[in-house]
């Protein structure tokens, strides 16, 4: 087997920031001069409808993308993704939270937040609830940049759903509303951190203020009283362009 | 509908072995099925009304079974059987009955009057308990009743420093605001005969109770200073005094009855007194918390010995004769005791037998009599061979109050096909009629530690042995809201803790799955709502995975609708993933060298 590598951001998250997206890639290619970039959706929602023939025939249009890009392992940065990709044991799939601890973060960015008065509570996603790697991927991170943090009681493996989960939200909101409301209310403090950005809208709406692991990296550093970004993805329209605007940022990063 | 084979079996793994229904270890072994569970946890979360309001649901006298109910529930609780401390059940039922019992939280509303009248014979908890729930019915109840007070046993056999009066009284007027009359001082056999009874009402429930004392053929046993715990127990009840108790007492017998003669002997103003019991101490039936008391007031244990000679002097007891007590029981576990040669000589003026109460004819015949007098019934229904007279109560078997209270209901339940000329035993739950044993199988929840079991308050040995206010003070607030806070909540529920949206169509998944593989259907929004996140299997003793039986049932929903979800809500998914898969918006940019 080879060792060209890929990465894809997934769906969420390149509707939620073009900025990380650009910024990840660029520094992945670092380590990586031979990365490909993807961005197209896994077909996890149809998958989860129940649509077993559609979701077969989108994901095969995805495993044809790898396949032209002569990719043998795929990064990736969504926990959704990560699913498909590891039930379909087409490629080898490794996590973005699993792999940074192992490249490591830019050494300017080492212990950024050390003078921070913040405590992070970490909301882990409930989809890779049995891969510990990414759980502590995820505390590695925070503890390089600096950030101090907290752990609910229902934390790692025994991580509750944030809301978004099962397609539930168009079909049964007030369930979904309840369980947003429910989840914020676990954390032991006011900030909270998530690695997917589907997660970090449930946690807003549920009235938390949450930050996607990726601003905390790329982004300016958080304190107590900073206010998260705003809630991209309940605005459909800025969601799409964020889309739109992820996809010439993957393609300028690589080509570079 | 069709569903796939992988999904109707999972469904029915689930159907059958979801412990969902299971009741708790307490409530199930409670005959009368109170919900322990439910008012432990509302007195834990301080709301003590609607506490109070949860037992109630099934018991009238909250007050004073939280008093003195033998509590089979707690020798079940899990902390019992886990650590030997479970939790103080009925102390928190008499706290929760204490603080917040008011008249108007009393719910007497009643079916539409039938017309039909039946009597109640005798006021004690097995009568007053069909009474009532007959009244409610719409029947029209009459409680005939031999003593000039309400109550029965628990009013002239446990004695008064164990439960106050004046609560039975109020506890009882429940049954006047639903229209129940009494007929106190009213004795069947002899004011009214039981023949004419059956004659004037549709139905009789026989509830009187066994009070009889009865004294083992012993040499002396006729002697001038001997008694029995009933006759000993309701003169020291209704008067406060003993015509017949001297200075010295021997009680024989080791169960609460004893405990209670022994105690009260204190309280009518005797100085020495002694227990004498077959068993050895560590096998005594009385409950530990009687005994303890006993010991504290200064009655001496004499365990392991029976009773040989009653010795007299100037035709009054001058002692007793006692033989070592080798073994009770004979290898069959029959009551056979054997003695050795050892005999020592208690030196008193009175004995008061605590061994056992036998039923007494009042029907003059017309049902037929067993062992100890009981009548003989149908034990499903309590019915006897006459088609309007049923049986409750201790006249029937049950021992302990609550026990009494069961089979009360379970005659008016009788009592109440019958009036209606439906079938006495047909589609009737009899397991949901008495104490039963749960199946639930759950392992420890995680964490759990040993914490000991709270005590209630006791006013000093020395300050209540001579008085016949209550001994027992019972919880405060703060120790209410500890004791209740160590409930284990053994019920398999975990999953409905856990997920909201299955609170939403279910009580429990075994519930849902059966109605699933009955109908043969699902409504759609059931299996959409699921969130997928699998927190119901790690919770779940079985680990059932719910997601992916929902997730099955979605497909098959799917196939059912042209490849597409049967709600219109997900129209908005099916844009989202037409664009997420559109040219506009995806990109596949091939790395390294072009």
């Amino acid at each position: 087997m080879g060792n060209r590598r890929g990465f894809m951001p997934g769906c969420s998250l390149p509707s939620y920031s073009p900025k990380n997206v650009e910024l990840t890639v660029q520094y992945l290619k670092k380590h990586y001069p031979e990365l490909s970039g993807i961005q197209k959706c896994c077909g996890k929602p149809t998958k989860a409808l129940g649509q077993v023939e559609l979701f077969e025939e989108r994901f095969g249009s995805l495993v044809q993308d790898i396949k032209d890009c002569e990719i043998d392992e795929m990064i990736v940065a969504c926990q959704s993704c990560m699913n498909t990709l590891r039930e379909s044991k087409e490629f080898k799939t490794t996590s973005l939270w699993e792999l940074l601890p192992q490249i490591g973060l830019p050494q300017e960015l080492i212990g950024k937040a050390k003078d921070s008065d913040v405590v992070f509570s970490v909301h882990d996603s409930c989809s890779i609830r049995d891969l510990n790697g990414i759980h502590e991927g995820i505390r590695w991170i925070l503890k390089e940049l600096g950030y101090k943090v907290a752990e609910p009681e229902h934390t790692k493996d025994k991580t509750r759903c944030c809301g978004f989960g099962g397609m539930i939200v168009p079909v049964n909101p007030d369930v979904a509303k309840k369980v947003m409301d429910r989840r914020v209310k676990d954390f032991p403090t006011e900030n909270i951190v998530v690695y997917c950005a589907a997660c970090r809208q449930s946690m807003i709406l549920g009235g938390g203020q949450a930050w996607h692991i990726l601003d905390l990296i790329w982004g300016d550093v958080v304190y107590k009283n900073s206010k998260p970004p705003e809630d991209v993805l309940s605005n459909p329209v800025k969601a799409w362009i964020n889309r739109f605007k992820s996809k010439g940022a993957i393609k300028r990063a690589i080509k570079k | 509908m069709k569903f796939n084979e992988k999904v109707l079996k999972a469904a029915t793994e689930i159907a059958e072995g979801c412990q969902g229904h299971e009741s708790a270890y307490c409530s199930s072994e409670c005959p009368m099925h109170t919900d322990v569970i439910g008012y432990v946890d509302l007195i834990k979360e301080g709301k003590v009304s609607e506490a109070l309001l949860k037992i109630r649901e099934k018991l009238f006298l909250p007050g004073t079974l939280g008093r003195i109910c033998a509590h089979p529930c707690e020798k079940v609780c899990r902390r019992n059987t886990e650590y030997g401390q479970p939790i103080s059940i009925a102390a928190l039922k008499r706290y929760a009955a204490d603080k917040a019992d008011k008249e108007e939280f009393w719910d007497i509303s009643k079916d539409p009057a039938t017309g039909k009248k039946v009597a109640v014979i005798g006021a004690g908890p097995a009568g007053a308990q069909a009474a009532l729930d007959l009244a409610k019915k719409g029947h029209e109840i009459t409680i005939f009743e031999k003593l000039e007070v309400v109550g029965g046993m628990m009013r002239v056999g446990i004695p008064e420093y164990r439960l106050p009066r004046t609560l039975i009284d109020f506890e009882y007027s429940y049954l006047n605001k639903l229209g129940v009359v009494f007929k106190l001082g009213v004795e069947i056999g002899k004011d009214i005969q039981f023949d004419d009874l059956i004659k004037q009402y549709d139905a009789i429930i026989v509830a009187h109770g066994a009070h009889k004392g009865s004294i083992p053929s012993v040499k002396g046993k006729e002697t001038e200073g001997v008694t029995n715990a009933v006759d000993f127990l309701k003169e020291v009840s209704l008067t406060k005094k003993s015509h017949l108790a001297g200075k010295k007492v021997v009680v024989i017998g080791g169960g609460d009855v004893a405990m209670d003669c022994a105690r009260s002997s204190f309280r009518v103003g005797v100085q020495d007194v002694h227990l004498v019991s077959l068993e050895n101490q560590a096998e005594l039936p009385a409950s530990i918390h009687e005994q303890k008391c006993a010991l504290e007031e200064g009655v001496v244990f004499n365990c392991g010995w029976g009773t040989e000679e009653i010795l007299s002097k100037e035709g009054r007891v001058s002692g007793i004769r006692i033989k070592e007590c080798l073994s009770v029981f004979d290898a069959e576990g029959r009551f056979s005791p054997t003695f050795g040669n050892e005999e020592i000589v208690i030196p008193c003026d009175t004995v008061i037998f605590a061994t056992g109460q036998i039923v007494e004819d009042i029907t003059a015949g017309s049902v037929e009599q067993t062992r100890g007098g009981r009548y003989v019934v149908d034990k499903d229904t309590l019915a006897t061979k006459a088609p309007n007279v049923f049986v409750a109560g201790d006249a029937v078997g049950g021992t302990i109050v609550v026990e009494a209270m069961a089979l009360g209901r379970k005659a008016s339940i009788s009592v109440d096909r019958y009036l209606k000329g439906m079938d006495l035993i047909q589609d009737r739950d009899l397991i949901e009629e008495y104490s039963f044993k749960t199946e639930l199988n759950l392992p420890l929840p995680e964490g759990v530690i040993d914490i000991k079991r709270y005590h209630t308050r006791m006013l000093p040995a020395n300050e209540r042995k001579t008085s016949f206010a209550e001994c027992d003070l019972g919880f405060d607030d703060s120790i209410a809201l500890e004791e209740s806070s160590r409930c284990l909540k053994c019920e398999c529920k975990g999953c409905m803790k856990e997920c909201i949206m299955l609170n939403d169509f279910t009580h429990y998944p075994g519930e849902l799955f059966n109605k699933f593989l009955k109908d043969g259907n699902m409504e759609p929004l059931i299996a959409y709502s699921c969130n997928m996140c699998n927190q119901c299997t790690i919770v779940c003793p079985e680990e059932y995975k719910l997601a992916e039986v929902f997730g099955g049932i979605r497909k098959d929903l799917v196939k059912a609708n042209n490849g597409k979800s049967p709600l219109k809500g997900h129209g908005a998914i099916d844009i989202h993933q037409l664009l997420g898969f559109s040219k506009l918006f995806t990109v596949k940019q091939k790395g390294g060298k072009k």
